[in-house]
């Protein structure tokens, strides 16, 4: 079985453990084995090192990449963030005088950066390595009739040229929509697909530019859509919509009930039939409801069909 | 206006320091600030605003605005810039630029505090929400690794971080 280093970050193995099981429960079945990255830790995120200075964060995250090296292994992530944060830092390790700076003080720690490990999102392990044809045939449940708003996140689209992986066209993503409409649900268009949700260095420096914009970015999904759910490929942004939409429903922003929001895999996870409480048990938003939907026995699909 | 071009230069010369090596390529187009989604939301100085400030030599006049702060790192304002100035990276100069002076708001301490003794920037006990969903208690990260702390400090403590006294 193909194995590939897993990557964890901090806002997932710490807050959402239930996206991390959920990893560990889909991608062996389809062919892959995650591996841990023992030691690894933060990327580091945007507001640490990467504010300070540069050689800093290329040394912190290079340190990430290294271990991944060491077996021999491409790295794939979960977090948006530590996707983008890892694959700049790459990116600049690339020229030779920051490389020399850089490994200069990982000998401090005895590691060296060598360029030799990839780096993925967990979104294109499963478009491009494993495919949707595998992902359809391990499916237990089909999510016809449903309809998923989707949200991808910035931090896999730009700055285009130092992804491993790239869309088409990054103002017009179509990665996750093809993730999702392989479960049967349709994936309407919205013109705020694009849109950032307002999370991130937005929402920690000033929360109600944050939630204003997110709000923007909400109603688009809502009034074009009228969606069931709303799936994303991105950590931060599966917070922004789980914990902000019921701040502005409280406030009586909004007159809908909040839409229950997924991370990708814990969707996949439930229509390949594990255990909600395993895979998707953690939010603000209630997703029992839908949960039991889409796990109810008249979407079980038939063998042999 | 007195054009200062002693002070113009010093600014530059700044700002490529911490990493924005495009930035006089920039002929104030705009096309960044049409993407950004910190200026839509009402961080003013960023992108093409931010850029024309530090061109024109105003470093210290804005080292309090917090626009910085509010960039998202999304890389929009990279992607479509037909000049390659890669704006990301010159906001995250300045940011840089404040930063080292010290000019940031205090809540971002605790992120840089975490990160050096757990190795995550973000840290909570992880151990009952763990159990609950069938994992081990302990994540395989730095959380419970003290030689990875060991290593993560070391590059800290060596970091034009570590002399702020932030940790
Ligand atoms: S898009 Fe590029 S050239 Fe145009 S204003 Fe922005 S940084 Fe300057
Ligand atoms: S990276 Fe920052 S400055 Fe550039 S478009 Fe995104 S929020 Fe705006």
């Amino acid at each position: 079985m193909e194995q590939i280093g897993l990557y964890l970050g901090c806002n997932i193995p710490l807050k959402a453990p239930d996206i991390e099981q959920s990893f560990r429960k889909i991608f062996p079945p389809l062919g892959v084995q995650p591996v841990d990255l023992e030691g690894a830790g933060c990327c580091p995120a945007w507001g640490t090192a990467p504010s300070f200075d540069l050689n800093t964060w290329c040394a912190i995250s290079s340190r990430n990449i290294t271990i991944a090296e060491d077996k021999n292994l491409d790295i794939m992530t979960g977090c948006n963030s530590c996707f983008g944060v890892l694959s700049e830092a790459k990116h600049f390790m690339g020229n030779a005088a920051t490389r020399k700076v850089v490994n200069g003080s990982l000998a401090k720690i005895n590691r060296e950066f060598k360029g030799t490990s990839d780096i993925y999102h967990v979104a294109h392990v499963l478009h491009k390595k494993i495919g949707v044809a595998k992902i359809k045939e391990n499916l237990k449940f089909s999510l016809a009739g449903l309809k998923i708003a989707v949200q991808t996140g910035c931090h896999t689209l730009w700055p285009s040229d130092v992804y491993k992986v790239k869309e088409e066209n990054s103002y017009y993503p179509t990665i996750l929509k093809d993730l999702c409409e392989v479960t049967g649900a349709t994936v309407p268009h919205y013109s705020r697909l694009e849109g950032c949700c307002g999370m991130g260095g937005m929402r920690s420096t000033d929360a109600e530019k944050s939630l204003k914009l997110f709000k923007e970015k909400l109603l688009s999904i809502k009034e074009e859509t009228d969606a069931d759910m709303i799936v994303t490929t991105c950590s931060s942004c599966f917070l922004q919509f789980d914990m902000s939409q019921p701040i502005l429903k409280e406030r009586g922003e909004i007159d809908f009930e909040p839409i229950p929001t997924f991370y990708y895999t814990q969707l996949l996870a439930l229509a390949m039939g594990f255990e909600p409480q395993q895979v998707a048990s953690i939010s603000q938003i209630d997703r029992r409801p839908i949960i039991a939907e889409i796990q109810s026995e008249k979407r079980r699909i038939k063998e042999g069909m | 206006m007195i054009i200062d071009q002693k002070k113009i230069d010093e600014a530059i010369e700044i700002i490529k320091g911490h990493g924005g090596h495009g930035i006089q390529k920039c002929v104030q187009c705009g096309a960044c600030s049409a993407v950004c989604p910190g200026v839509k939301a009402g961080f003013p100085l960023l992108c093409r605003a931010l850029i024309r400030e530090l061109l024109n030599g105003h470093l210290e006049e804005n080292i309090e605005n917090s626009s910085s702060w509010g960039c998202q790192a999304c890389n929009r304002c990279t992607e479509v810039c037909p000049q390659g100035v890669r704006p990301q990276e010159v906001v995250f100069a300045f940011r840089r630029y404040q930063a080292l002076e010290l000019a940031f708001s205090t809540s971002s301490v605790t992120s840089q505090m975490n990160l050096y003794e757990t190795g995550h920037a973000v840290f909570s006990d992880p151990k009952e929400a763990r159990r609950k969903v069938g994992l081990p208690e302990e994540t395989p990260t730095s959380a419970f690794n003290e030689e990875a702390q060991k290593e993560i400090r070391t590059l800290m403590d060596n970091s034009p971080m570590g002399e702020l006294g932030l940790f």
